[in-house]
């Protein structure tokens, strides 16, 4: 390529400015109620507002907001398999696809795809297809796309129930809801459903026994469709966290349930009995 | 993921072997395979390591690199993770195919070793800010038959434990410029502490019981399994559930357990293996890929 | 609708008090346990699972009784369905192309139920007829364009595409144009003719069942 020699080109690489600020003290206190006013060690789930039905083209979509974290979810399909092999015509594929608008992080993304969107939408799929009755849909493919709009924590865990919400909108025959939560461990605390600041802070103190943990989780059947934890926790700890994360699913699940009823009630009244 | 296919008839023979403790080649419910260890088995690599797990065979390499720390993270080096399916293991992973697992392999190491005490990435440091060591952990997966997360886990452990980085040193001239120099001797070298590293232990669910070590077989018989690494102290450092099945609490709480268990007997016996091997030095016999 | 889902909003109540008011019929969504086998017979969107009934859609619950001696029960959404093309069933399907071995078709729809989503199908030279099929010719029985009536006889393979056959009296072609491009009218079952030129071409005709035309 020949070079502009009329302007000068940015650098190759660049960072955010925000970077090089003098450093402030990032590490949040690890005691005393959180930024939000919850309280912590306790299963308090930030307020979630969902909504289904927001894309008209797509056969199921949903929209969640949980505090500043806001994605939404559409479901297209059943539709026939591009890639075939021989699983395929005994049930059906499910595809999911889960990215982050470039302006969801304090820190600019790509368009393209990363790793990060990938390990997620690998997660996304693993959680969502224990719910999903796939051997209803022979031959065909149902997709899943979900789309970080602003990610103030906990992503993946709203990712997982706003996409059962657009899937049980969409139609699409399951075992059952899948919801999602997270806890993120600091020393000997914990707080529930956290907020990207208190994901990515870490306080110096205590770094034994800190770490996240992501669970999907099938109210009515009892059962966990996906997990995921990092950082280093004791085996208790990791054992206390999945506990609270299902009561935390419990308490969005009514409001999930909600939502769903009246997605279901606004698109026909009730059939005649007859 | 390579896989095999089996018949009912199979599924139900080795499905009521497990319930009463008993695997298909002899093997209890916690044990491992034959497990065979070699490092230094490359010689352009700064470290590197060859693991077989029964007919799972993982190659690793590492090579050291000089690069920027990470502008949140100055005062450390960092760890690239890449794990290349080739189509050598299985013709599956032929052309594209093994991207996916390769993909997810990489990320859930680094997942892995998310987190302060795995590797000292401080140690890794140059000079704050401008320069540090960037250790690129290479996978290579020789041959399938299972259980590729452990096998890769132990491999990555004896890599690391055989990685030698050279010192530099840094020199400033007159104008305040820097200029690394590499030490000429090529016995002075640091050495990692790999003694946090962990190990990824995969627990497969099968009927009502899991089983440690999955062959290829008995992984066809599970609907999902649990992978959980486990540092020396019976630290976990990262916990997944992988494949299309869900499990109920109670036996991911029963899998934890389990997994720490056989996490934490892991180290001892490799560590004692690995130091044994390096106090043979030179007169250790090279067994190589035919070995 | 915002919605705390913290403990000091009673969420669960509220929803319970919005279904008595709003809806004489019973809402569920995927996961609701509705009944016991034993009081129901399991229709459409629901599943078994341990000896209970429960919902696999978000949906209106219904109870109809059959003459069985038990109601059936099942789940229904006032959107269409999700159907897939399955084996029996009969399908009205496009032709796009057609060579000496086979005819490929895009299935638009299943029964009365239009597909949402386009799946295509084969119908081989075999299938076009029940009597004589080592005679049949394609390019005599199908032209590209041609709204065909078909039954679906297997999903196919990981090679082929769903294959259908229209060796029934009441399958065929049902919609032609003619070369000139005026809609044919069917003459015999193996011949149709334009309106226009009078000239006649050649189609594997359907004998439409009375009650399927529409005025």
């Amino acid at each position: 390529m020949p070079t502009d020699t009329k302007r000068v080109r940015g650098p190759e690489v660049s960072q955010s400015p925000l970077l090089f600020v003098s450093k402030p003290a990032t590490a949040l206190p690890s005691h005393g109620p959180r930024t939000d006013g919850r309280p912590r060690d306790q299963v308090d789930v930030r307020p979630v507002f969902v909504r289904c039905g927001l894309v008209s083209q797509a056969k199921g979509s949903a929209y969640i907001e949980a505090g500043n974290t806001k994605l939404m979810s559409c479901v297209y399909g059943p539709r026939e398999t591009e890639r075939k092999d021989e699983t395929d015509m005994k049930c059906g594929r499910l595809t999911t696809d889960m990215r982050f608008a470039p302006f969801s992080c304090p820190e600019r993304g790509s368009w393209i795809q990363g790793s990060q969107d990938k390990d997620l939408s690998l997660m996304l799929h693993e959680s969502l297809q224990p719910a999903v009755c796939l051997h209803k849909y022979p031959r065909s493919q149902i997709e899943v796309n979900v789309m970080v709009l602003e990610n103030s924590g906990s992503v993946l865990a709203h990712a997982v129930t706003c996409a059962s919400l657009a899937l049980a909108d969409a139609g699409i025959e399951m075992y059952d809801l899948v919801l999602g939560c997270a806890v993120r461990q600091d020393g000997s605390s914990y707080v529930v459903d956290p907020t990207y600041k208190e994901e990515n802070s870490c306080s110096s103190a205590s770094s034994e026994n800190q770490g996240g943990l992501t669970v999907a989780f099938l109210p009515s059947l009892n059962q966990i469709s996906g997990l995921q934890s990092d950082g280093e926790m004791t085996e208790e700890t990791l054992t206390a966290g999945v506990r609270t994360c299902i009561e935390g699913c419990y308490k969005i699940y009514p409001v999930i349930q909600q939502a769903l009823a009246k997605a279901v009630r606004r698109a026909a009244p009730p059939p005649s009995e007859s | 993921m390579a896989t095999v296919q089996v018949s009912e008839a199979e599924k139900v023979y080795i499905l009521h072997g497990i319930r009463d403790d008993l695997r298909v080649d002899g093997r209890g419910c916690e044990d491992y395979r034959h497990t065979e260890i070699e490092t230094d088995v490359v010689s352009n690599t700064d470290g590197s390591a060859k693991v077989t797990l029964g007919h799972t065979a993982v190659l690793v390499g590492i090579k050291a690199d000089l690069g920027k720390p990470k502008p949140m993270l100055p005062k450390e080096g960092y760890l690239e993770f890449f794990v290349d399916c080739s189509a050598n293991a299985t013709p599956e992973f032929e052309g594209r195919g093994g991207e996916e697992l390769g993909t997810e392999l990489s990320n859930t190491l680094y997942k892995v070793f998310n987190n302060k005490h795995s590797v000292d990435l401080k140690s890794l440091c140059i000079s704050p800010g401008e320069h540090c060591w960037v250790l690129y952990v290479d996978v290579l997966l020789l041959q399938c038959d299972g259980n590729l997360y452990d096998a890769i886990s132990i491999a990555i452990k004896a890599a690391l434990f055989s990685t030698k980085i050279p010192k530099v040193h840094i020199s400033a001239d007159e104008e305040g410029a820097k200029e690394i120099e590499l030490s000429d001797d090529p016995y002075d070298c640091m050495r990692l502490n790999v003694e946090n590293v962990p190990c990824i232990v995969t627990l497969c669910k099968v009927g009502h019981r899991h089983v440690v070590d999955a062959t290829l077989q008995e992984k066809a018989c599970s609907v999902a399994s649990l992978i959980i690494s486990v540092t020396q102290k019976g630290t976990v450092t990262c916990m997944r559930k992988v494949g299309g099945g869900s499990l109920d609490p109670e036996s991911i709480f029963e899998m934890t357990e389990a997994g720490k268990r056989v996490g934490k007997a892991l180290h001892a016996p490799l560590m004692d293996l690995l130091q044994q091997e390096e106090r043979l030095g030179t007169k250790r016999q090279k067994v190589g890929f035919l070995g | 609708m915002r919605i705390n889902a913290s403990p000091s909003s009673q969420p669960i109540d509220e929803r319970s008090t919005l279904l008595e008011n709003m809806s004489p019929m019973k809402l569920c969504v995927p996961g609701d346990k509705l009944c016991s086998v034993e009081d129901c017979i399991p229709g459409t969107g629901v599943y078994l699972r341990h000896g209970y009934i429960y919902s696999s859609l978000a949906g209106y619950v219904l109870r109809k009784n059959e003459g069985e001696e038990l109601p059936v029960i099942s789940v229904v959404r006032e959107t269409e369905a999700q159907l897939l093309p399955d084996v029996g069933a009969i399908v009205t399907c496009k032709v796009t192309s057609i060579n000496p071995r086979f005819a490929k078709v895009h299935i638009l729809y299943v029964g009365s139920t239009p597909l949402k989503d386009r799946f295509r199908g084969t119908i081989r030279k075999e299938d076009v007829r029940a009597t004589e099929k080592d005679k049949v010719e394609t390019y005599k029985s199908f032209r590209p364009g041609d709204i065909v009536l078909a039954k679906v006889i297997s999903l196919g393979d990981v090679q082929s595409n769903y294959l259908l056959t229209t060796a029934e009296n009441e399958l065929g072609v049902v919609v032609a144009h003619s070369e000139a491009g005026a809609q044919m009218i069917p003459i015999s079952w193996c011949e149709m003719q334009c309106p226009r030129t009078h000239s006649k071409e050649f189609r594997k005709v359907a004998r439409v069942q009375p009650e399927y035309l529409q005025a």
